[in-house]
């Protein structure tokens, strides 16, 4: 016990060494109902367990109360409180409940974003060996492998040379998905589920890559940008498994890293690790795969034949993508393009709803009743006003969520990326007009 | 009741104003030093003086509360706006400026019995607005706590004894100039504090100890946070 509490308050000592955005929720929380307002899993269900800033208290307590003179002098009266016995076990679905979504922090007047201290409460969890075992598991499956999945590089140079064969039948052209070819200029990263699962998008961006004679690749062993660090609140695993990429890259010589339809692989790459400048210059540039096939559409270098995607579609703002990336309207300038009848959600971009399986949480089977009836709660609402058939997530892990959603639901609405959308609307070379397709 | 005048009115206001102005800068101070790295929050306006417009605009007008809950951030506002005026009319307690009000061929007393006392009663009405709404909204409530009520009341109590003031006793303006004058200047003996006035200036010290160590702070910390925010 004691050993416990001593390494819980040393971690909430610590906070008072910021950063800004981590100390400030411990002081400046004026207690104005806001972030439950906006909350998505609050608004899947009112119960204070779920409520944001209720949930900081169990940190902001404590700091209170071993951080600050006021706190050790008046206790309860300043919202002290002392460390109970076995508390930490306490923690553990509290902070997997929540999705990291951010959208507290949108509309926070003070500006408080729980994300933060979420992911720091994780990492104390982390240290008491505590994560939930799924979580833990993908972490070191992905650190040892490559990729969440597990998978090997033989499966995946199975998996490219089935999508290739799709190709070739689809448009009888050899469209190649290289793999491992040292001095390519762009290294594609997608998420895992983007090959193994839903590969239409990486079809997509082969035919853009095909049709521009860009000399890209993959990697048989680096297939997968998730970062499980990143959610667990683990930063050795998080930086660990950046590395292992930097390092691929470097070893692949190309000049641009480009991350496919993942927010938070790239938010990690691009606002994380290249803000914080965590392996000094790098040698190549990372992009966004969304943002550079919607400048392509821009510069009109690729064309689309709406026709194709007769059915409405949606967009679905992954919380990383929008709140964190600011990759708003790129996705819609791909959609209106590759579709007929594009609709936009209420509301949109950076205020959209998450899909209630962020933070990590769709990979948890442990707690799929709580994402299809707690936190799922709005962004189903959303999708049904919309009365789309296709929701397009620019994302895996919502993709896996918003999947779940929908058949648990039983609504008939399709979930995909964005780029599943151009692999179907795209005009190639050499390849008669299609048909537009039936609805 | 002359010691405790005594002590309201000589005593304490030195280590009030030290402990005050002491405290806030030490706090802002601590603050300033914390790191920070980029975390923005999108959309996010350019680098570089875009950011600290925009932060200025979060701080003063807390526009995503517009967008969320329009009643409330209407009485927050209006609370918040109007405190600030009654925080600058209270200069005229402890001095004034005649040649000013001259050259504005302004009346500075009527102007200050206007709007002095109608502040003092929109921000009564604003804050049992806010009052009620906190005891009225479940996610409001549940996040309530002894601490904050405590500090509910303390506010509350110096409004309704400031109009109190205004309304109920007969308030010496000349009198409290004089009293502030030999404060400042060290000048004894000083004209004894009492009714209405005394109370209030008790809460208010009472209020200044409490304002730096604790979340009324968030005025201060906005800037840090907002900042943090919306830097690119």
């Amino acid at each position: 016990m004691e050993k416990e509490r001593e390494l819980v308050v040393n971690e909430v000592m610590g906070l008072k060494n910021g950063p800004v955005l981590l100390r400030m929720p411990m002081e400046i929380c004026a207690r104005c109902g806001t972030c439950a307002q906006v909350c998505p899993v609050y608004n899947g269900k009112t119960d204070f367990r779920y409520n944001p800033t209720l949930r900081t208290d169990r940190l902001r307590s404590l700091y209170k109360r071993y951080a600050t003179i006021s706190g050790k002098l008046f206790g309860g009266w300043v919202g002290g409180r002392e460390y109970q016995c076995g508390e930490i076990q306490e923690w553990v679905d509290p902070f997997y409940e929540c999705t990291g979504c951010r959208r507290c922090a949108v509309f926070c007047p003070m500006g408080i974003d729980h994300s933060v201290v979420t992911r720091k409460a994780r990492s104390i969890i982390h240290k008491f060996g505590l994560t939930p075992q799924r979580l833990l598991k993908v972490t070191e499956i992905s650190l040892r492998t490559g990729n969440t999945d597990g998978a090997s590089p033989e499966a995946l140079l199975d998996a490219i040379q089935f999508l290739e064969r799709e190709m070739k039948e689809e448009t009888n052209l050899d469209i190649p998905i290289p793999t491992d070819k040292v001095g390519a200029e762009v290294f594609l990263v997608p998420p895992s589920g983007d090959v193994l699962v839903n590969p239409d998008a990486i079809m997509g961006i082969a035919k853009i890559f095909y049709i521009l004679g860009i000399n890209w690749t993959m990697s048989s062993r680096m297939f997968d940008g998730a970062n499980y660090g990143f959610f667990i609140g683990d930063d050795t695993a998080m930086k660990a498994q950046n590395l292992n990429y930097i390092n691929e890259a470097k070893r692949l010589q190309c000049k641009v890293l480009m991350v496919g339809e993942c927010g938070h692989a790239h938010r990690v790459m691009k606002f994380i690790m290249e803000k914080q400048n965590w392996w000094g210059k790098l040698p190549f540039q990372v992009e966004s795969a969304i943002q550079f096939t919607a400048s392509l559409i821009r510069q009109g270098k690729i064309k689309l034949d709406p026709s194709q995607n007769p059915q409405p579609v949606t967009y679905h703002d992954p919380c990383n993508f929008a709140r964190s990336c600011g990759i708003i309207e790129e996705p819609r300038i791909i959609l209106k393009a590759a579709c007929q009848d594009f609709r936009e959600m209420t509301p949109r971009g950076a205020e959209n709803w998450c899909c209630g399986g962020g933070g990590g949480l769709s990979a948890m089977d442990t707690i799929q009743e709580f994402r299809m009836t707690v936190s799922g709660k709005k962004k189903l609402e959303q999708i049904r006003a919309t009365g789309a058939k296709y929701v397009a997530a620019a994302c895996s892990n919502c993709k896996r969520q918003l999947t779940q959603l929908m058949e648990y639901h039983k609504e008939d609405v399709v979930i995909g990326g964005l780029h599943d959308l151009v692999s179907r609307a795209i005009v190639l070379p050499g390849f008669a007009a299609r048909q537009p397709a039936q609805a | 009741m002359r010691e405790f005048a005594f002590f309201v009115g000589v005593i304490l206001p030195p280590i009030t104003l030290v402990v005050f102005i002491g405290g806030l800068l030490y706090r802002l101070y601590l603050w300033w030093k914390l790191p920070s790295p980029i975390t923005t929050l999108y959309p996010a306006p350019g680098p570089g003086v875009a950011t600290f417009f925009s932060v200025l605009k979060a701080t003063f007008f807390f526009p995503s509360l517009l967008k969320t809950d329009r009643p409330f951030w209407v009485f927050s506002w209006i609370f918040h706006a109007t405190l600030a005026l009654i925080l600058i009319g209270h200069i005229r307690v402890g001095t004034d400026f005649p040649a000013l009000w001259k050259a504005l061929g302004i009346n500075a007393d009527t102007m200050s019995t206007v709007i002095g006392t109608t502040a003092g009663i929109i921000i009564l009405l604003a804050a049992i607005f806010l009052i009620i709404r906190r005891l009225m909204i479940p996610r409001v409530r549940e996040v309530t706590k002894a601490g904050d009520y405590l500090a509910l009341s303390l506010l509350l109590a110096i409004i309704v004894t400031g109009d109190a003031m205004r309304v109920l006793g007969h308030f010496d303006l000349e009198l409290t100039r004089e009293y502030f004058a030999g404060l400042v200047g060290l000048r004894a003996p000083l004209p004894p504090l009492k009714g209405w006035f005394l109370v209030h200036f008790l809460l208010g010290q009472m209020l200044l100890f409490y304002l730096p160590f604790s979340k009324l702070l968030h005025f201060g910390g906005i800037f840090f946070t907002q900042t943090a925010l919306q830097r690119r």
